[in-house]
């Protein structure tokens, strides 16, 4: 991989419903399986409150029944099992060609990993792995949620990292399927952080550990409305 | 007619097993070349499997929910929907043993183990929806790759073992009873260790007495060439024509043989590890990868590295491992030992042996300490790969060590392939074997 590669980024400014983020990240890897040349892209939002379910994700960490949920339930192609988005926590969706990125599913989650370290650490935080637990945690609570999923080696979905919304949502389930261990978000340890002050150094951290630069749509590669 | 096996992708180098998380299809229905057949899980990560033929998904071998280790078989694509229902008909009890076409029966020597029931499989708990022999109709014969590594290695035909696994799936174990039948096929072209150690595998005592050395006629006879000889005699006259000249190097093989011996758990065999060491190397290098034809260099689009291998009927053929730089070393394993299973049962489409862009051949695991090999027609250049071994060697501090080395020797077109473009070549790829051989797995 060339180091400082293009990339295209797509940034939402208000909060976007789950299923329109999930359609965009489909047209980019469909655009990229059709079009090996085509950029690798990111997305970076927020979503509406709502719940969503790995593809393999058991039923009995909802705490509500899921023909009635409380708030809009998706099950969607990525690993893992229960999560809550919503207003406040920073959503990054790359969709990279992952053979240009070490061709290893386990590297790269490790990789989203490194970049919320990243983050942590310009903040003067020292998150850290719980080996086996894929996420990032500090002081023992979960700030951030990875699930990744990949068609021939295109991913799509990846990291959530609450800053400074209501985690009121998270109540209502068993975060990732682990009983136990409470979530987290930054502001609970610098009251004063926005999600804006946030999104810029998480892109940088996101380029930085995977060699891209970052460059705004042109007119063509739009997707409609982001 | 061919049956195509679906295998548990590796999707990470750490992995070992994957969950199969939902089959996208169900038995019998169609499935699109590219198409997803199921997911597979591992960690937080899902990936989409997608078909690589076109046809019909036959058989669910593990069904949503369970784990299988990387490499095994998981399921079977057929061509037509007449295979599946002759899969159907002629399927017996699932797991039920297998028709053993013209089977030898093994000489007495070691008692056969004849399972009227088979040993409880490590099986998923839902019953296997649809039955295949393991011989399947075509004559192809279904078994899990490590079983045909081994079989390869111990020169076990797969066609007369009995199968003991689901669907009477060939199983690694199945391999091991059957060797004390007769060794009916060439050692593959695997690993550069020497030969002895092969032989020391095959427990001696097993082998039969047979002539050392392969002929195909008896004394005071001349013998017609065959077709694949005939093929053999063109192609070797063809390059008479070809300015060739030859360039060695010696490379050390110590890291690769540690780095061998931690992923040969995982179906990673010497071969695709050469040939991935080749293929990386090839893309820094694109004068190797090319050819003289009537127009000028010929610059091919992919890098495809094509590996000989001795037939027994005297033929040789180069099968292909396509776009070697780019595949994993993980797919073209499994890639290799599916291309020499078929090639040994002339099942290999011609663009599976033809589209070779530069050529390996291994004699190392006969122990030979060097050769050189004559280029193939439409290609610039073929090493020859001969066995590591351990050698004193004085190191640049001056002191003495003992390190495994391998010599290679490159037989280059001198139209296209000048020494400075092999020695750079060579250089670059003893440095990849040397010093970086895990990035082989990346």
């Amino acid at each position: 991989m060339a180091p400082n590669t293009p990339a295209i980024l797509f940034e939402a400014q208000s909060p976007v419903p789950f299923p329109l983020a999930w359609d965009w990240q489909r047209r980019l890897q469909r655009r990229r399986l059709d079009d090996p040349s085509t950029p690798d892209a990111v997305l970076l939002l927020q979503h509406t409150p709502c719940y969503t379910l790995g593809r393999g994700a058991s039923l009995s960490h909802l705490g509500f029944d899921p023909d009635q949920p409380p708030l809009p339930l998706y099950r969607i192609d990525r690993g893992g099992e229960v999560t809550h988005h919503g207003p406040g926590q920073l959503v990054l969706y790359p969709v990279l060609d992952l053979q240009r990125h070490g061709g290893d599913l386990h590297l790269y989650l490790r990789a989203l990993e490194d970049v919320v370290l990243a983050v942590l650490q310009g903040l003067g935080l020292e998150g850290e792995r719980i080996e086996g637990l894929t996420g990032v945690w500090l002081e023992g609570r979960k700030l951030a949620a990875i699930g990744v999923g990949a068609r021939r080696w295109i991913s799509q979905h990846g990291l959530a990292l609450n800053v400074d919304g209501s985690l009121e949502g998270f109540g209502a389930i068993v975060p990732c399927g682990l009983a136990g261990r409470p979530v987290g978000q930054l502001a609970d340890w610098l009251p004063s952080l926005t999600s804006e002050q946030v999104a810029p150094l998480l892109l940088a951290a996101f380029a930085r550990r995977f060699g891209l630069t970052l460059r705004p749509p042109r007119p063509e590669e739009g997707l409609g409305e982001s | 007619m061919a049956t195509h096996e679906i295998f548990m992708p590796a999707l990470s180098s750490t992995m070992t097993e994957g969950k199969i998380v939902e089959w996208l299809k169900k038995p019998g229905e169609r499935v699109e070349r590219g198409e997803s057949v199921l997911v597979v899980e591992s960690d937080k990560a899902d990936m989409d499997v997608e078909a690589f033929q076109e046809g019909f998904l036959a058989a669910v071998l593990m069904e949503a929910g369970s784990t299988a280790p990387v490499g095994e078989t998981i399921g079977l694509i057929v061509e037509t929907e007449a295979e599946i229902a002759v899969a159907k008909a002629s399927a017996p009890a699932p797991v039920a043993a297998a028709p053993a076409p013209a089977a030898p029966t093994p000489a007495a020597a070691t008692p056969t183990p004849a399972p009227a029931s088979p040993p409880p499989a490590p099986a998923p708990a839902a019953p296997l929806p649809v039955a295949v022999p393991a011989s399947a109709g075509d004559g192809r014969v279904v078994a899990t790759p490590r079983a045909r590594k081994l079989a390869a290695q111990l020169g076990v035909a797969l066609a007369s073992v009995r199968g003991s696994g689901p669907n009477g799936r060939i199983q690694a174990e199945d391999v091991e009873q059957a060797t004390g039948q007769p060794v009916s096929l060439p050692r593959v072209a695997e690993g550069t260790a020497p030969a002895m150690a092969v032989a020391a595998g095959n427990g001696a005592a097993a082998a039969p007495a047979a002539p050392a050395g392969q002929a195909f006629g008896r004394a005071g006879e001349t013998v017609a060439f065959n077709t694949l000889q005939q093929a053999v005699v063109r192609n070797m006259n063809a390059s008479l024509a070809v300015p060739c000249f030859h360039v060695g190097y010696t490379i050390t093989t110590d890291r690769l043989d540690a780095f061998y011996k931690q992923v040969k758990s995982k179906g990673v065999t010497m071969t695709a590890l050469l040939a991935k060491a080749v293929g990386q190397t090839l893309a820094r290098h694109p004068q190797l990868n090319a050819s003289a034809s009537e127009a000028g260099m010929a610059y091919p689009a992919a890098i495809n590295v094509a590996v000989a291998v001795a037939m027994d009927d005297g033929g040789l053929i180069t099968p292909v491992l396509a776009d070697a730089d780019r595949t994993d070393l993980y797919a073209l394993s499994r890639q290799w030992a599916d291309l020499v299973a078929r090639s040994r049962s002339k099942q290999l489409k011609p663009e599976e042996y033809t589209t070779g862009t530069f050529t390996l051949s291994n004699l190392g695991m006969f122990g030979v300490d060097r050769f050189d090999a004559i280029l193939p027609p439409g290609t610039g250049a073929i090493l020859a790969v001969a066995a590591s071994r351990p050698v004193v060697v004085a190191l640049k501090d001056g002191s003495i060590a003992v390190r495994r080395q391998m010599q290679v020797n490159l037989t280059a077109d001198h139209r296209v392939i000048y020494g400075t473009h092999a020695a750079a070549f060579l250089k670059d790829l003893a440095d990849l074997i040397e010093n970086r051989p895990e990035s082989l797995a990346l």
